[in-house]
Formats: C-alpha cells, sequence, structure tokens
C-alpha cells in the first residue's frame, strides 16, 4: 500500500501518469416534496457528466459561475460528498468504491482549503491545534512532536510560530486563510483542492494568500485542483482550465489557450463579461459583449 | 455649479474602546450627468461616506463635521422627514445584496409602486403602468405580466434591476451605488452595468459607484477617487487614474490585480501589499499609508499627514512620494 | 516507507520555515471573547442586576441557616403565628417555628431540586437533540416524530404519575418527576444548533482530515453550542422550580420536616387569611428566582451573540 505513495514527480505532459482521473462524475441532488413521507419528484443536476484529469505537480483551474458546479465537483473528488455515479481514480484508486477506512487512509493523500475564513476554523480551537489536528487524528507523533509540527507549518504559512497557542477571533481574514492552507498542509498531501481560497479577501491580501500558495506548490511538490469564479484569479495560478456551466465542463485546454482562443460560446461570453481594469479596452469590450448577446442571457 | 459637493466630511463611530474615524475628512464634487468611482478596501470609508451623504449612518455613527450640499441645498442638517423626501425622489439608491434589499413579503409591483405614489404622488392605476414602463426600461421579459410575482421568482441579476428600476422610479437626478455588481455572476454583472450605462445617458442622471473592484470602475466612471483610511489618497479622471497614478497606494493596487491577460503570468508572482490598514480608532497623525508604503521615508512621512494637492490639473494626490515626482528625483526604492 | 517520507517532510518544513518570513503579520489586539461578552454582560443593567439579585438569593438560602440561631424544627406554640419582627424577621408559623430560617432552608431544597432537575434536563435534552441533529436522515425523522408525540402529552399528570410511581415524594423521585416533561424543548433546540453548526465548514474539514463521528460530535459540534446550553440552564431553571412549587401546592411536595418553599406555601394557604405572610413570603421567594434567572438569561444571549465580525 505504502508502495503506492511513492512520488512520482513530474510536471504536466512529460508523460507521467495523471495524479487524479475524474470520469462521468455526476451529482444529483433530488427535490423532495410531501407531506408525510417525502418523495422525490425531481433532480437538481449540480455535476452533470464531468471529466478531467490532473497531472502532478500542475494546478488545473476549474472556473465557472455561481451554480456551475464547481465547488461540488471539489467536494465530490475529496468524496466529502458521495457521487451519484462516476468514478474518481486517485494515484490509481478508485475513491468512489473504497470502504470507509480505505478512504481514511486516502485522506491523507488529498486536503482540502475552503472559502470563507470565518467559517473554516473552529473558533474553540486553538491555531495550534487546528493546524495539528491532522496529525493527531492519523495518530502521528506524540504531543510534543505534533507541536513542533504546528509550530512549523505556521512558519512556513508566514506566522510567528508563537502564535499556535492563540485563537481564530484574533486573526483577520487572510490570516485565518493561511491557517486554512497550514491545516491542509500538515499532512504532506498530494493533492490540494482550493475552493475559491482568496474569494472573500481584499485585493491586496489576495495577491498574498496567492504567492503563499505557489510558493508551496513549488516546495513541497503539490497538485492543485484550483477553484475559482474570478478568472483573472484562475488565470495566475492554473496551467490548464476547465470552464463549467451548468454542471458541465464546456471548455478545457491549456491556460493560455483557453483564454487567448476560447472556442466555446460561454467560455467567450465569460471572457468578455469580466471588467478590465483598463479604461481604454472598455468600447472594445462592450462591443463584443453585444454581439455574444445571446450566450450572456440570464436565466429567468 | 456642482450636483454634489462633500467638504471635508467626517463620520465618526463611537466604540466601546473609543471613536472610530470611519470617515476623515472627504471632499469630492460631482457634475451633472457624470459618474464618480470611489474604490478602496473593505474598512476604507467608501460605503459611510455614501451613507453620510444620504443621511442614513446607522447608530453608533455620526457625522462630525463637513458639508454635504445637494442641488444647491445642504443635506445634513436636514430632518429625517426632508431627507426621506429627497431619498427616492432626488436621490436613487442601491445596495450590494439584491437577495435582502428587497422585501420577500410584497410583489415587485408594490414595491415600485410604493415609490411612486408617495414621492410623485400617482394614483395606482397611473402608478402601476409607470411600473410596467420602469420595468421594460431595465429589460425585465414580460414586464406587465411579472408585475405580480414575488421577489423568489426573480434571479440575482434581475432583483438587481428591479432595485435600479425602482431607484430611478422618479427620475432621480442622482444615483448611488454601493457595490452594486458584487453579489452578481460576471455575466449577470456586465448587463448590469451596461444597463447603468444606458439608464444614464438616456436620463442625464449623475451617479457615484462604490466598489473594490478596479475593472468594474475603470467601465463606468469618468472620475475616480481611491480611498484609503478614510481619507481620500488619490483623485483623478478614470484614464488618468490607470495611465498614470500617482499614490503608491493606487500603484500597489494595480500591480496587485490578476492579469486577464499578459505573459508570464502562471510562474510570476503578483506584486502584494505587506501588512494590513492601520487601526481607525486612533489613526497616527502621518501618512496612513506609510507603514506599507516602500517608498516611505522616516522624514516625511512618518510625522506629517500630507495633504490632498494637485500635482497636475484635475489629478490629486495625497503622498509625499507621488509617482511623477519619485521618477523626477530618481529616488529609489528602500 | 510512509515514516521515511514523513521524516522528509518534516525536514522540508524545516527548510522552507527558515526562507519564509513573518509575513502574515501580527495578530489583531482583541481583548478575548470571554472578556467581550461579560462585559457585554455587565454592561446589560437589567441583567447585572438580575444576576446579583440571583446570587443574594443563593447566598440567603444557604448562609442564613448557618449564621441565625434559631432553629427551624423546635415546636413552640407559644410563639405560633408570630407576625414578621426583629426576632422573627418573616414571622413564625402555626408551629411556632421561625419562617426566617425554614424559608432559607426551604430555598436550599428548592434550588437543589431546580438545579438537578435542569442538569437532568440538559443532558436528556442534549443527548437527544444531539444524536438526532448529528444522525440525520430516518433517525432524526423518527426521534423528531417521537419528541412531537410526547409535546401532546400533558405536564402535571405527567409529573404526578411519575411520583405516584415512586410512591414518597422526595428528592429525586421529584427530580425525575419534573425532568420527565421537561426536555423537550432543549432536545429540540440541542437538534437545531447541530444542524446549523454541521454546516460549516470546519466541520467539512475535519472529516477532510478523517476525521470519525465521534471526534467531530465532541470536539467540534459541541464545544460550539456551550452559548446555548448555559443561556438555556438559566432558561430551564425557573420553569423547574416552580414546577416543583406547584406540585408541592398540591400536596405532592417533600414530606415534612424538610420544607421547599412549595411546600411552605402549601401551609400558609390554610392561613392565608389571617396570617397572609406565611405564604406571601415563599412565593415571594420563587417568584425572584424565576425573574432573575430569566433577565440572566437574556443578558447571556446578548452577551455570547457572536455579532462582532472582524475584517
Amino acid at each position: 500500500m505504502s508502495d503506492v505513495f511513492e512520488n512520482g514527480a513530474g510536471g504536466a505532459g512529460n508523460g507521467s501518469e495523471p495524479l487524479l482521473v475524474v470520469e462521468h462524475l455526476k451529482k444529483y441532488f433530488p427535490v423532495k416534496r410531501g407531506v408525510l413521507i417525502d418523495r422525490t419528484v425531481d433532480h437538481v443536476k449540480a455535476v452533470d457528466d464531468v471529466s478531467f484529469e490532473i497531472y502532478p505537480g500542475e494546478t488545473l483551474g476549474l472556473v465557472g459561475e455561481s451554480g456551475s458546479g464547481k465547488s461540488t465537483t471539489g467536494y465530490c473528488v475529496l468524496q466529502l460528498l458521495k457521487p451519484t455515479s462516476g468514478s474518481v481514480r486517485f494515484l490509481g484508486q478508485d475513491l468512489t468504491k473504497m470502504s470507509r477506512s480505505e478512504l481514511r487512509q486516502m485522506r491523507r493523500e488529498m486536503q482540502i482549503v475552503f472559502q470563507d475564513p470565518y467559517a473554516s476554523l473552529n473558533p474553540r480551537m486553538t491555531v495550534g491545534d487546528i493546524v495539528s489536528e491532522a496529525l493527531a487524528i492519523n495518530g502521528i507523533g506524540d504531543r510534543r512532536s505534533r507541536r513542533r509540527s504546528a509550530e512549523r507549518l505556521l512558519e512556513v504559512v508566514g506566522f510567528n510560530p508563537d502564535f499556535i497557542n492563540r485563537y481564530p477571533h484574533e486573526f483577520s481574514g487572510g490570516q485565518r486563510q493561511r491557517i486554512g492552507v497550514a491545516r491542509a498542509l500538515a499532512l504532506n498531501p498530494r493533492l490540494i483542492v482550493c475552493d475559491e481560497p482568496v474569494s472573500a479577501l481584499d485585493v491586496s491580501i489576495q495577491a498574498q494568500i496567492l504567492n503563499l500558495l505557489k510558493d508551496l506548490q513549488r516546495e513541497f511538490n503539490l497538485t492543485y485542483l484550483f477553484i475559482a469564479h474570478d478568472l483573472a484569479v484562475v488565470r495566475t495560478m492554473s496551467d490548464r482550465i476547465a470552464v463549467m456551466n451548468r454542471g458541465k465542463i464546456v471548455e478545457v485546454g491549456d491556460a493560455e489557450d483557453v483564454y487567448q482562443n476560447p472556442t466555446d460560446q460561454y467560455t467567450k461570453a465569460l471572457l468578455a463579461a469580466v471588467p478590465v481594469p483598463d479604461p481604454r479596452k472598455m468600447r472594445v469590450r462592450r462591443e463584443e459583449r453585444r454581439k455574444l448577446k445571446g450566450a450572456l442571457a440570464e436565466p429567468v | 455649479m456642482a450636483l454634489l459637493e462633500v467638504d471635508d466630511l467626517k463620520t465618526y463611530f463611537k466604540t466601546r474602546e473609543g471613536e472610530v474615524h470611519a470617515v476623515d475628512g472627504v471632499s469630492f464634487s460631482l457634475e451633472r450627468g457624470k459618474t464618480l468611482g470611489i474604490v478602496g478596501e473593505s474598512g476604507c470609508g467608501k460605503s459611510v461616506t455614501a451613507l453620510s451623504i444620504m443621511g442614513l449612518v446607522p447608530g453608533p455613527g455620526r457625522v462630525v463635521s463637513g458639508s454635504v450640499v445637494f442641488d444647491g441645498r445642504s443635506m445634513l442638517d436636514r430632518k429625517q422627514r426632508e431627507l426621506e423626501d429627497i431619498r427616492g425622489r432626488d436621490i436613487g439608491m442601491i445596495f450590494q445584496d439584491p437577495m435582502t434589499s428587497l422585501n420577500p413579503t410584497l410583489t415587485i409591483g408594490t414595491q415600485i409602486t410604493e415609490t411612486l405614489r408617495r414621492h410623485l404622488k400617482l394614483n395606482r392605476d397611473a402608478a402601476r403602468k409607470r411600473a410596467t414602463e420602469l420595468l421594460e426600461e431595465v429589460h425585465i421579459p414580460n414586464a406587465a405580466g411579472r408585475l405580480d410575482d414575488y421577489p423568489h421568482r426573480y434571479s440575482g441579476g434581475m432583483r438587481q434591476r428591479v432595485m435600479i428600476a425602482i431607484a430611478l422610479a422618479c427620475n432621480p437626478k442622482l444615483l448611488i451605488a454601493d457595490e452594486p455588481t458584487t453579489a452578481l455572476d460576471v455575466t449577470v454583472q456586465a448587463g448590469v452595468l451596461d444597463l447603468l450605462r444606458e439608464l444614464r445617458a438616456e436620463h442625464d442622471m449623475a451617479m457615484v459607484i462604490i466598489t473594490h473592484d478596479m475593472g468594474v470602475v475603470a467601465e463606468t466612471a469618468d472620475d475616480i477617487v481611491v480611498m484609503y483610511a478614510g481619507q481620500i489618497v488619490e483623485h483623478a479622471t478614470t484614464l488618468d487614474l490607470f495611465d498614470t497614478p500617482e499614490h503608491p497606494y493606487t500603484e500597489a493596487l494595480l500591480a496587485a490585480l490578476p492579469q486577464l491577460e499578459g505573459e508570464n503570468v502562471r510562474e510570476g508572482r503578483l506584486v502584494s501589499i505587506p501588512g494590513r490598514p492601520p487601526d481607525l480608532l486612533a489613526p497616527p497623525l502621518a501618512c496612513r499609508f506609510a507603514p506599507r508604503c516602500q517608498y516611505a521615508g522616516h522624514d516625511d512621512c512618518a510625522g506629517v499627514l500630507p495633504a490632498l494637492r494637485e500635482i497636475r490639473p484635475g489629478h490629486w494626490v495625497r503622498s509625499a512620494h507621488p509617482a511623477s515626482e519619485r521618477a523626477a528625483h530618481a529616488v529609489g526604492a528602500r | 516507507m510512509v515514516a521515511d517520507r514523513r521524516a522528509e517532510f518534516e525536514a522540508s518544513l524545516i527548510r522552507t520555515a527558515e526562507t519564509r518570513g513573518q509575513e502574515a503579520g501580527a495578530a489583531l489586539q482583541r481583548a478575548s471573547l470571554l472578556r467581550d461578552a461579560v462585559h457585554r454582560f455587565s454592561r446589560n443593567r437589567a441583567a447585572a442586576t438580575a444576576a446579583f439579585a440571583f446570587l443574594v438569593l443563593i447566598g440567603f438560602v444557604f448562609i442564613t441557616p448557618m449564621v441565625v440561631s434559631a432553629s427551624p424544627y423546635d415546636i413552640n406554640f407559644e410563639n405560633a403565628y408570630l407576625s414578621p419582627s426583629w426576632a422573627h424577621p418573616f414571622g413564625t408559623d402555626e408551629f411556632g417555628r421561625d419562617l426566617f430560617v425554614r424559608t432559607a432552608l426551604g430555598g436550599r431544597v428548592s434550588v437543589e431540586i431546580g438545579f438537578a432537575a435542569t442538569i437532568a434536563i440538559m443532558f436528556v435534552g442534549i443527548v437527544y437533540g444531539a444524536i438526532s441533529g448529528f444522525a440525520g436522515g430516518w433517525l432524526d425523522n423518527a426521534l423528531m416524530r417521537f419528541l412531537d408525540a410526547l409535546y401532546g402529552l400533558p405536564y402535571l399528570p405527567f409529573a404526578i404519575i411519575t411520583l405516584a410511581i415512586f410512591g414518597t415524594p422526595s428528592f429525586w423521585p421529584m427530580v425525575v418527576a419534573l425532568t420527565v416533561a421537561s426536555w423537550f424543548t432543549t432536545a429540540r433546540v440541542m437538534r437545531g444548533q447541530i444542524i446549523t453548526l454541521k454546516e460549516n465548514d470546519y466541520v467539512r474539514a475535519a472529516h477532510a482530515l478523517g476525521a470519525r463521528w465521534y471526534r467531530v460530535l465532541f470536539r467540534h459540534l459541541l464545544p460550539n453550542t456551550l452559548g446555548v446550553i448555559i443561556v438555556f440552564v438559566f432558561l430551564e431553571l425557573p420553569g423547574v422550580v416552580l414546577g416543583e412549587a406547584f406540585l408541592s401546592f398540591l400536596g405532592l411536595g417533600i414530606s415534612p420536616p424538610k420544607a421547599s418553599w412549595g411546600t411552605l406555601a402549601q401551609d400558609g394557604y390554610s392561613s392565608y387569611q389571617s396570617h397572609p405572610y406565611i405564604i406571601i413570603v415563599p412565593s415571594l421567594a420563587i417568584a425572584w428566582l424565576i425573574l432573575s434567572a430569566f433577565f440572566i438569561a437574556d443578558g447571556l444571549r446578548d452577551a455570547l451573540d457572536p455579532r462582532t465580525r472582524s475584517y
């Protein structure tokens, strides 16, 4: 079992095996109605037949608007939500077919950073406990070594190690996100799913956290599934990009290609809609949007 | 004469620990038909500025000094009743969250006609007709039929359009939009911004748009005011601000933005601004950006609060080290 | 193999930690949440006054019998039915027993029963509600439907039946009787709390780290319900004390010579026209406890409200 975890380092496209292969992933949420007994009348197709791969060391950006199913996809990959159907092969094994204890073993290799810095940390735990909980759960080390690990993890994300005895409410949003990143890193995972990690942060703090994520990726050979709605942020972080709309992937490819030469109508509309901090481009972009009017139609 | 003149506005909040200087000396003016963008990150005081103008500052806060003159009349020394007349009729407002700005228990039609009947004294039928016209103006399909729908049957973008319709109902001279598209998807946002532009042109309406999004303000505003820690640090036309930003904060903010296009985006690092905005409880009597500024010098930045000065015609900056002077003196970064 | 990888990782951490500066910056200068809550509570005049009144009552109830010399059991018919005076601040009853001391002792019994029953209610309610909320699905459904059915049961007959089952009403039967029909609301509220808290990302994070259900429940969910639990203690206490008083007044209370406020009130009922103080005093004591507890609960609720959000 441990052999599977051997470090198969290598960047995307050098012929290495994909770290994660998702095939025909579906997540449908039943819509229930009924008085005494709930009957399922319909389904919300949050994720509707999604397939993609991620190679070791790369970042796959998953971009889409709200309701596109991108966060749900992330949760399904980590089996935090049980997929309705489809397979998720991680390190060669299908996560959807694993028992709970096998899955728990696998969890050491895949972690997540959440969006809301105010809801992702238990307000009653010290920062040190939060960050080292992963080690405690998995029986790694003893109390003293876990404390040392917690201190180092905090240092790695830019904190003064003395902060291990502080509580989350003593930190700002950006700082809390760093704590969340430290927590995700604690088990030395191969894959980290970043679910809108900077959406709730100010621009100047966003930049700090994105830089941190980039640095950590290099330093620890991490692979990211980077989920966001901000196209510019995704562009900065991703090697390859998948665009989602209403539960389906409408376009996938190298970041450069997708942004310079989008082929799908929705992708084009999305790119044209992003307000760019360059007033001279305003008129041109407005024209583009007018031409793509159909694809931009709002749901009623 | 300008439509809106704000002069040295100061709004403070009383808290247990002391007084928070949320807005600390803000001045600007707005001409008829023009759009002013107020940008800044959270806590800079941009929303409180808007609320101060409209007399809507909540509880522990109050305007301590300064003046706000709208259409020739002072706003700050008016009674609530008079302000209520002005709000909705002469000044329209739209806020950030369309989910909570509309009353879920009243139909859309009722909410629009309510404001029409209060300010324009229209009878029921005339109000309904006008409401339908307004919904059509904001491009709600099948407007007449949707008047009697409740807000939950509208999507986020459509609700924001309804908010705009309500704000525009009495043909106000000024529209104040506080983060109008922040809660919306990008494609929906584009539609709403385009709509606002269309309506402003048609009604010759002035607008103040408050946002943290530099892209939004680039696309909608004629002039831009950059706020930091309760003060204006830069004020210029949109083109001028983006072409030649002067204040180190503005420069840093623009540099920190992830780019949609460009080379080396993936490998490079974003320029981040270290540290955090200052505590507004006891703001230092010095440049508030100095602790985070790479050009700050001990002599001129730590003890003196730079005044807002006109470094070029129409371009104001509050800094001891604006970009053009740096280039001229070849002062290197410390 | 795994241990090697771990060691390698730790080494990487050390290396990286050395090169990374402390770019996250300083922590915010904030008072602790507890101090904030205490401050908010003390600012609330009603709550602070109520807390003081509550403590005064508790003090009276527990300290008085230790310092006052009059014995509560001495039967002295000569002193019967004395009105309140310096020697007997609350007067005497039909047996000549000093009511000041009796009220204090009776208070001890009432308060002890009250707290015991409250704790029992909390326990049952928390366990039931937490299981229901945490499990979700059909179990939650079943437990809640059952609870709905229980709500329909009349409180008083249930308490009376329980007492009857036990035979003589003494401390523990009383506690059980009071608990049996009072834990429903607590269970409901706890379930609601657990369900709401389950949605927080830090709970998902715990799952992602591989935490088992008991860790999630005891480390992440329950500790965050503490605030609600504390408030509820002070909300349930009055109800229980009043319940005990009522049952006692009906004659089902603690057997003499032990007394509670309820039995004292019952004693005074027969002579309330001529000697009203005998029934007034314990009634006031009960009201005092109830009102102060309610205002404390209200103040606690406001104080523990997580309203502050930092930037």
